[in-house]
C-alpha cells in the first residue's frame, strides 16, 4: 500500500466515523465539529504535506490535496483548506505554523510600520470558521507595496458571523490592531498572488471531490429507486443524463489532478484552468444530480445537499469561472492567434 | 468506484519535442498561404500531401518495421496526428487507413494481408473506407444485412454500405457483413472483408452532404467475389474485431479538435483589445480544450500499455464532440459585426459540418449508453 492509499483509507475511515450527516447538520446550527477536527489533527492529517520544520507532518503537497478533496466530498465542516493555505504561506516566509485550526483572509490588508511593531488595518470579509480558530493568517502590504504575512490572534477581535448557502460560518471583521514583530514576516515574493492561487487550487480539489461524490450518490439512487416497476437506472433518459454527469466529473477529476504538480510550482495557468473548468461544470452537474434524485434530493434530510450547496459556494470563492476564464483568455490573446496551439501543447 | 472514469496524468515522452517541431515545420512548408485551414479530419484530402507525409515516416508509425512502420510509440503517433489537425492540414485521404484499417489488419489480418497492404498505407499510397453503416443500419450495427454466401474459394457479397467517406477516391473498404444467418446472438455470424473498390461489381454513388460536398457515398455490392485471402481474421468474429478497435477510433484528438481553426481565427479577429466577454469565451474554450487533450493523452497511454479503454474512449468522444459542437455556436455570438473573409469562411465551414461531429464514429446516444454501462447502470 502506498502513502497516498494509506492517507485515503485513513481519512475515509475518520470521515465515516466523525463526519456523519448529523455532525454536518449540527455544524450548520452552530456546533463546531471539534471531535472531527481533533481526530484529523491527531492523525497528522490537518498538516499533511507541510514540512516538519514549520510544524507539519511532512510528505507531498499531493497528500494535503488528497485530504482536502476527501473531506470536501462529504462536506466536512472544518477549515482544512484554510489551515493548509495558511501553512503553505507560512512555509514560504519561514514562519512556524500554529497548532489547531487556522483560517485565512481572502483579502489583502494594509500594514504600517511602527517603532515597536506593526499596525494591521483593513476589512476582512467572508473568513471561514473564524470563531473556531485562534489565529487568522493575513497577507498584508505596506505603503511601498511590499508583501508580509501576519499571524494575527483572533481572541480579541469582534466578528460578525454570517452563513453561506451551505450553512458554513463566514466572519467579517474590521481590523485595526497592533502586532508585535514576531508575528509579522516579510516576504520576498508576491503573497497576494500566492493567496489567490492557493485559494483557487484548494476550492478546485474540493469541488472535484464533491462532484465525484454526487455522481456516486446519483448512480446509487438511480439503481435503488423504483418507478414504473423497475429501477429508474434502467430508463435511457436517466442513463443518458448520468453519462453526461460522468463526463463532467471525469473532466473535473482530471483538471484537479493536475494541481498536484501545479501547486508546487505555482503554475498559474494550470490553476486557472482547474478553477475555470470545474466551476463551469458545477451548474450542469448539480442540476443533473438533483433531477435524478427527484424531490427527495431537494430535502434537507437527504445528503445530496451537503455537497451541492457547497459546490454552489465553492465555484464562486477565489474567483468564479468568469474571472479565471478571462485570466486565461488574456494570456492566450497576449501570445497571439498563431501561438494558440503552442499554448495548448505547452500546457502538457 | 466506477469503471472508466480515471484519466491518470501522463507526460508525453521527451522524444516528442523534436518530433513535434519537425512535423510543425513540415506542415507549415506544405500549406499555401491562401489554403483554408480546417481541423476537421474529414475536411480535406490530398494524395500528394499523404504521400509526402508517408515519406517522412508519419503514417503507420507505430507498426513493425517489416511492414514499413517506424515502431514508434502510440504517444509519438499522438503528437503527429494532433499537430496535423491543429494546423488544419488535409489528412482525409490516409486518415482511416492509418488510424483504423491498418491497425485492424495488423491485429487480425494474415501475414500475407499485412505484407500486401501495410507498406502501401505507410507510403501514403493506399486509402481505406469504413464499411459499417447501411441504409437500414445506423447505430444498431449488429443489424447489418449486407451478406455473403460461401462459394468455391471465397464469398459472394451482396448488399450495400452507406456513409462511406471517400469511397470514390479510396482503394479498399473494410466491410462488416453477415456470413451466417442471424440468430438469437445478434453479434454472432458477422465477418470483416477487404473489398476492392475498383471491382467492376462494386458501384459507388456519391451522396451530397448539406454543405454541398460529395464526401460520402453509398456503395453497392452486386455479386462481388471476395477471395478467402480478403477475409480479415476469423469468419464470424467480425463483431469482436470491430469492437476491439473502438478505443483507437474514439479517443483521439480528432474527437475534440474539429473546430480548432475557428478558435484560432476568432483570436486573430478580436485582436489586441478584446472585450471581457470575448476573453472569457477564449479562456473557457481553452480550459476545456487543454483538459480534454490531457484526458485523451491518458487514453493514448492506456492504449500504449495494451489496455482496451472502451468507456474512457466513449467518454472522450462524447465530451469532445459536445465541445467541438459548442465552439462555433459560442464564437459566432461574440464575433465582430464585420468579420474578415477568412474568419467567415472558417466559421461557415465548421457550422456546415458540425452536425456530423456527434454522429460519425458512434452517435452521442450510443456513446452515452457505453458510459452508462461503465457506471453499472446497464
Amino acid at each position: 500500500m502506498n502513502d497516498q492509499q494509506l492517507i485515503t483509507d485513513t481519512v475515509r475511515r475518520i470521515l465515516q466515523d466523525k463526519c456523519t450527516h448529523a455532525v454536518v447538520d449540527a455544524s450548520e446550527a452552530g456546533d463546531w465539529a471539534a471531535d472531527l477536527w481533533q481526530t484529523l489533527e491527531d492523525n497528522g492529517l490537518t498538516l499533511a504535506g507541510i514540512s516538519d520544520a514549520i510544524g507539519g507532518t511532512g510528505g507531498e503537497l499531493a497528500d494535503s490535496l488528497l485530504v482536502i478533496r476527501e473531506a470536501a466530498s462529504v462536506g466536512a465542516p472544518v477549515p482544512l483548506a484554510e489551515t493548509f493555505m495558511a501553512a503553505r504561506l507560512c512555509e514560504l516566509v519561514g514562519a512556524q505554523m500554529p497548532v489547531g485550526p487556522v483560517t485565512v483572509s481572502n483579502s489583502v490588508l494594509n500594514l504600517k510600520h511602527q517603532a515597536d511593531g506593526y499596525r494591521l488595518q483593513g476589512l476582512a470579509t467572508d473568513v471561514p470558521f473564524a470563531t473556531n480558530c485562534a489565529t487568522l493568517v493575513v497577507v498584508a502590504s505596506d505603503d511601498a507595496g511590499h508583501s508580509y504575512l501576519c499571524l494575527m490572534p483572533l481572541a480579541d477581535i469582534e466578528q460578525q458571523v454570517t452563513r453561506t448557502m451551505a450553512g458554513e460560518p463566514r466572519s467579517a471583521m474590521v481590523i485595526d490592531c497592533l502586532l508585535p514583530k514576531n508575528v509579522v514576516f516579510s516576504a520576498d515574493q508576491d503573497l497576494e498572488a500566492q493567496l489567490l492561487h492557493l485559494g483557487a487550487a484548494t476550492r478546485s480539489v474540493m469541488m472535484a471531490g464533491a462532484m465525484t461524490s454526487i455522481l456516486e450518490q446519483s448512480v446509487r439512487y438511480a439503481t435503488e429507486r423504483q418507478q414504473f416497476g423497475r429501477p429508474i437506472a434502467q430508463f435511457q433518459a436517466i442513463q443518458q443524463q448520468l453519462a453526461v454527469l460522468a463526463g463532467e466529473v471525469a473532466a473535473c477529476q482530471r483538471a484537479a489532478d493536475s494541481l498536484n504538480d501545479a501547486l508546487a510550482s505555482l503554475n498559474r495557468l494550470d490553476i486557472a484552468i482547474a478553477k475555470a473548468r470545474i466551476s463551469e461544470a458545477v451548474g450542469a452537474a448539480t442540476e443533473i444530480a438533483h433531477q435524478v434524485h427527484g424531490a427527495m434530493g431537494y430535502t434537507m434530510e437527504h445528503g445530496l445537499n451537503l455537497r451541492t450547496r457547497r459546490l454552489w459556494c465553492w465555484r464562486d470563492e477565489y474567483g468564479n469561472e468568469g474571472y479565471w476564464q478571462q485570466a486565461i483568455g488574456r494570456f492566450v490573446v497576449s501570445r497571439g492567434a498563431e501561438n494558440t496551439w503552442q499554448t495548448v501543447t505547452d500546457a502538457g | 468506484m466506477f469503471q472508466g472514469l480515471q484519466f491518470e496524468p501522463v507526460k508525453l515522452p521527451q522524444s516528442s519535442v523534436a518530433l513535434r517541431a519537425e512535423v510543425r515545420a513540415f506542415v507549415e512548408g506544405e500549406l499555401a498561404d491562401d489554403y483554408l485551414r480546417n481541423s476537421d479530419f474529414n475536411a480535406g484530402e490530398s494524395a500528394e500531401f499523404s504521400q509526402r507525409l508517408g515519406q517522412r515516416g508519419w503514417i503507420g508509425m507505430t507498426w513493425p518495421k517489416q511492414y514499413g512502420g517506424a515502431e514508434r510509440s502510440f504517444l509519438e503517433r499522438y503528437v503527429v496526428t494532433e499537430e496535423l489537425l491543429a494546423a488544419g492540414a488535409p489528412v482525409g485521404a490516409h486518415w482511416i487507413a492509418d488510424r483504423q484499417s491498418g491497425a485492424q489488419l495488423l491485429k487480425f489480418g494474415t501475414e500475407a494481408q499485412r505484407l500486401e497492404y501495410l507498406p502501401r498505407i505507410v507510403r501514403g499510397e493506399c486509402y481505406f473506407s469504413i464499411g459499417m453503416s447501411e441504409p437500414d443500419t445506423g447505430s444498431d450495427l449488429a443489424s447489418v444485412r449486407t451478406s455473403a454466401t460461401r462459394v468455391d474459394g471465397g464469398w459472394l457479397l451482396n448488399g450495400s454500405k452507406i456513409w462511406s467517406s471517400g469511397a470514390h477516391m479510396n482503394h479498399y473498404m473494410i466491410a462488416l457483413v453477415r456470413t451466417e444467418p442471424a440468430s438469437s446472438n445478434r453479434h454472432a455470424g458477422l465477418s470483416q472483408f477487404i473489398v476492392d473498390l475498383q471491382d467492376p461489381n462494386v458501384t459507388i454513388k456519391g451522396i451530397l452532404n448539406l454543405a454541398g460536398d460529395s464526401d460520402f457515398n453509398q456503395v453497392f455490392f452486386d455479386d462481388v467475389f471476395i477471395p478467402d485471402a480478403n477475409v480479415i481474421g476469423t469468419p464470424g468474429n467480425g463483431w469482436e474485431q470491430v469492437v476491439s478497435e473502438l478505443g483507437y477510433e474514439r479517443s483521439g484528438p480528432e474527437r475534440f479538435l474539429s473546430a480548432f481553426r475557428v478558435l484560432v481565427e476568432f483570436i486573430r479577429e478580436v485582436g489586441a483589445s478584446p472585450s471581457e466577454a470575448q476573453l472569457a469565451l477564449i479562456g473557457r474554450l481553452m480550459a476545456n480544450l487543454i483538459t480534454l487533450r490531457r484526458m485523451s493523452i491518458s487514453v493514448a497511454a492506456m492504449l500504449e500499455g495494451g489496455k482496451t479503454p472502451i468507456t474512457e474512449a466513449a467518454l472522450i468522444k462524447d465530451l469532445g464532440n459536445t465541445y467541438e459542437r459548442l465552439v462555433p455556436e459560442l464564437i459566432r455570438v461574440l464575433a465582430p459585426v464585420a468579420p474578415s473573409t477568412r474568419f467567415k469562411n472558417t466559421l461557415q465551414q465548421c457550422v456546415l459540418h458540425a452536425p456530423s461531429f456527434t454522429l460519425r464514429g458512434g452517435t452521442r446516444e450510443i456513446l452515452r449508453g457505453v458510459i452508462a454501462r461503465g457506471l453499472g447502470l446497464r
